[in-house]
């Protein structure tokens, strides 16, 4: 496993000591090893039931951990659930959001419960635009929203926050190829303005092209690790494929 | 913070959902029709009782103005009617109406007084079948279900309107996919739907609670603050037993639909189901004799009685042996002899009535005890007896009038019996009924039980709610 120099002798933003996760005699994620820096996109590549999500939902305090721990800036998520989820923000495969209210409301909303109450209407209409909302949807009601337009909220909603770290489950699945190099622009952003991202997908050109390290699941397990710089597009093609036909 | 944030929340979906804004407009009709009912029955029962009590001294005035004119050579306008008789004057044109004034929070629950007698005339002739006829012989619980007033509306549409509130509270946000977003916050499921329920329960019981505010304003109950706070407690207490019963089956983390129709379920069995089974057996084990019989057995006793005047003159100077003078055995006068027969019809009427009562009071022994099944059963309880208009008020009543009664009796049937003639002197004298309130305290006693229990079924339903929430802690 590749780790990145924690520096300064600060924690890892997301760690992952052999965490597993078993549901009765499934096997869902098995002793996973992770650290992820400031700075950096952490792509999770793997089929369905390769255990992605699990590992997203054990850093969220979701779901215990049958066995290892999940770890926010050196802080352990079954024991510091507030504290760690001061420090996260996520983004589901589908941004659900109160549909009778308008895009705004529901970044109001979130915000507050974030800690970001202070945020005013007119800064947060701003980060709804910055997060790519036209300015004339931001008082629309979402139930008027595309989902590419309720992952612009979700965005927002993450920037809004301020996190330290990001997770993503699946945010591109059903965007149309503008929406998500839109989305992998504002990724981008993120990451340099020093947020750790853990993103799950399907998605390998997404990830070859947002993130800085990948990682290859199958049954539960990471079976390898590679660098995006080390790789092409076609590279990374073939080692996935390689390792879903062992 | 997250309260507030829930909080203002809660009140934009409110703004923004029309169908809950139409369920709560036709609720706040709901209170103000039930409002106004009981503000309509409040002053009809106050201007029967000012009827009543006007009538009490224009009899008096005009018994004092007879008296006088007699004393002053005058004939009296009837032989019959003559004030002088004790019959008379102690009978039904002397007689005195006994009232009591609407509880003080009538307007909020009419309760029983639509039913009970508030008033009787009291005369020389006022026995037991007078209290029988005026009253309802009729099982307690369908004296408890009276007009559409705001104890109806509590017990029965409030929390109806609250599962409407309640009943996805959770499951709702989990199936539009907002509660994976909501917990990834630092917030808990448990704090969440706390500020969300309380939002709610503000909304409901705030509703209800303005609207009796007004009716106390309207009616100036403001009088007995202990009854008010009684009412209020049960008024909050029942509602947020049943936030608190959609707050526990939200946190088993089944559909919306599973949980309507356990709620729903829940309160046919506990508003609907149980007291009427409770009614069912109170009458399967406790049945009222008939009222045929307890009128048959009048007739004949006041037959038997005619015929058998002397014989029944001679029994009742024996046991009223005080009485004896003046009266001359080989011909009594006709007032001793139909005081005797009177007294005799009372004596029979006491034995059936007696029975009736007994079985009356085991049935309403019987609902005091299940009624702990029903949290309608405890909330309606306290609600008719915080607003003096159940059963404990009326029957304190009817006992004081009771005894009124008797001390009416006593005070002309000597006189009846020894053929005596009253004169405008004694009308100082004559009883007068005054009711004695009973102390607040005792309503407070009265009531402290099935608030207390109601109190006990919250917190453990909460604990139970808490414990299940507190495990929620993601989307699925």
């Amino acid at each position: 496993m590749q780790t990145a120099d924690s520096g300064a002798g600060r924690p890892p933003l997301l760690e992952a000591r052999g965490l597993s996760k078993r549901y009765g005699a499934t096997q869902a994620l098995d002793s996973l090893d992770l650290a992820i820096e400031p700075g950096e996109v952490y792509c999770l590549l793997g089929p369905n039931g390769a255990g992605k999500t699990t590992t997203i939902n054990l850093f969220l305090g979701f779901v215990s951990p049958s066995g290892g721990q999940a770890l926010v800036s050196g802080m352990d998520v079954s024991t510091h659930d507030r504290e760690t989820k001061h420090r996260l923000a996520y983004i589901p495969e589908q941004v659900m959001l109160y549909r009778n209210l308008s895009g705004l409301e529901n970044l109001e909303y979130f915000a507050a419960l974030g800690g970001k109450g202070s945020l005013g209407r007119e800064r947060l209409a701003d980060i709804l635009v910055e997060a790519g909302l036209e300015r004339d949807a931001v008082d629309r009601r979402v139930s008027e929203y595309s989902k590419g337009m309720r992952q612009k909220v979700g965005i927002a909603i993450a920037m809004a926050k301020e996190a330290d770290a990001l997770l993503l489950d699946e945010p591109t699945s059903g965007l149309d190829p503008k929406a998500s190099n839109e989305f992998s622009a504002l990724i981008e952003r993120l990451r340099h303005g020093g947020v750790a991202v853990l993103m799950a997908t399907h998605d390998l050109f997404r990830a070859k092209e947002t993130g800085t390290r990948v990682g290859i699941m199958r049954y539960g397990s990471l079976v390898t690790e590679l660098g995006t710089d080390e790789i092409g597009h076609a590279d990374l093609e073939r080692v996935y494929l390689e390792h879903m036909h062992d | 913070m997250t309260a507030r944030t829930v909080l203002r929340n809660e009140w934009r979906l409110l703004m923004a959902d029309r169908p809950l804004r139409i369920a709560l407009g036709l609720f706040a009709l709901l209170l103000v029709y039930a409002l106004a009912n009981g503000v309509v029955w409040t002053r009809f029962q106050e201007r029967t009782v000012e009827a009543a009590q006007a009538g009490n001294v224009e009899r008096e005035q005009a018994l004092a103005q007879e008296l006088a004119d007699i004393e002053a050579g005058a004939e009296p306008a009837s032989r019959f009617s003559d004030p002088r008789l004790p019959n008379v004057m102690g009978g039904a044109r002397g007689r005195h109406t006994a009232v009591l004034t609407p509880g003080p929070l009538t307007a909020l629950t009419v309760g029983q007084s639509d039913l009970l007698p508030y008033y009787y005339d009291v005369n020389i002739y006022t026995n037991e079948s007078s209290f029988q006829q005026n009253g309802e012989v009729e099982s307690p619980l369908n004296l408890m279900v009276g007009r559409f007033d705001l104890a109806f509306v509590v017990i029965y549409p409030l929390p109806l309107l609250v599962l409407a509130l309640s009943f996805n509270v959770l499951s709702e946000e989990r199936e539009q996919g907002t509660l994976a977003l909501t917990l990834s916050q630092p917030v808990s499921a448990r704090g969440v739907v706390a500020a969300k329920l309380a939002f709610r329960a503000l909304l409901a019981v705030g509703m209800v609670l303005a609207v009796s505010l007004v009716g106390l304003l309207v009616t100036g109950g403001f009088g007995a603050p202990g009854r008010i706070l009684l009412w209020c407690a049960a008024v909050v207490a029942y509602a947020l037993f049943w936030f608190v019963l959609a707050a526990w089956v939200n946190s088993l983390r089944r559909s919306s639909a599973w949980n309507a129709t356990v709620l729903v379920g829940a309160w046919l069995v506990l508003v609907v189901v149980l007291p009427a089974g409770i009614n069912i057996a109170a009458g399967l084990l406790h049945p009222l004799p008939s009222r045929v019989q307890m009128i048959t057995a009048q007739r004949e006793a006041s037959n038997e009685a005619v015929n058998r005047r002397s014989e029944l003159l001679a029994r009742y100077l024996e046991d009223h042996p005080e009485m004896a003078e003046g009266v001359v055995a080989d011909e009594p006068g006709l007032g001793a002899l139909a005081w005797a027969a009177t007294d005799a019809v009372n004596r029979r009427l006491e034995e059936v009535t007696a029975e009736h009562d007994a079985s009356r009071a085991e049935q309403i022994a019987l609902v005091r005890r299940y009624r702990f099944l029903s949290p309608a059963l405890m909330a309606q309880g306290v609600l008719l007896d915080a607003a003096g208009t159940g059963d404990a008020r009326f029957a304190g009543f009817q006992s004081q009038v009771r005894a009124f009664a008797e001390r009416w009796r006593d005070f002309f049937v000597p006189a009846i019996v020894a053929g005596e003639q009253m004169d405008a002197s004694v009308l100082p004298s004559v009883p007068q009924f005054n009711l004695a309130e009973e102390a607040s305290g005792e309503v407070t006693r009265r009531a402290a039980v099935p608030l207390a229990v109601l109190g006990g079924l919250l917190l453990l339903v909460g604990a139970g709610a808490g414990v299940g929430l507190g495990r929620v802690r993601g989307a699925s």
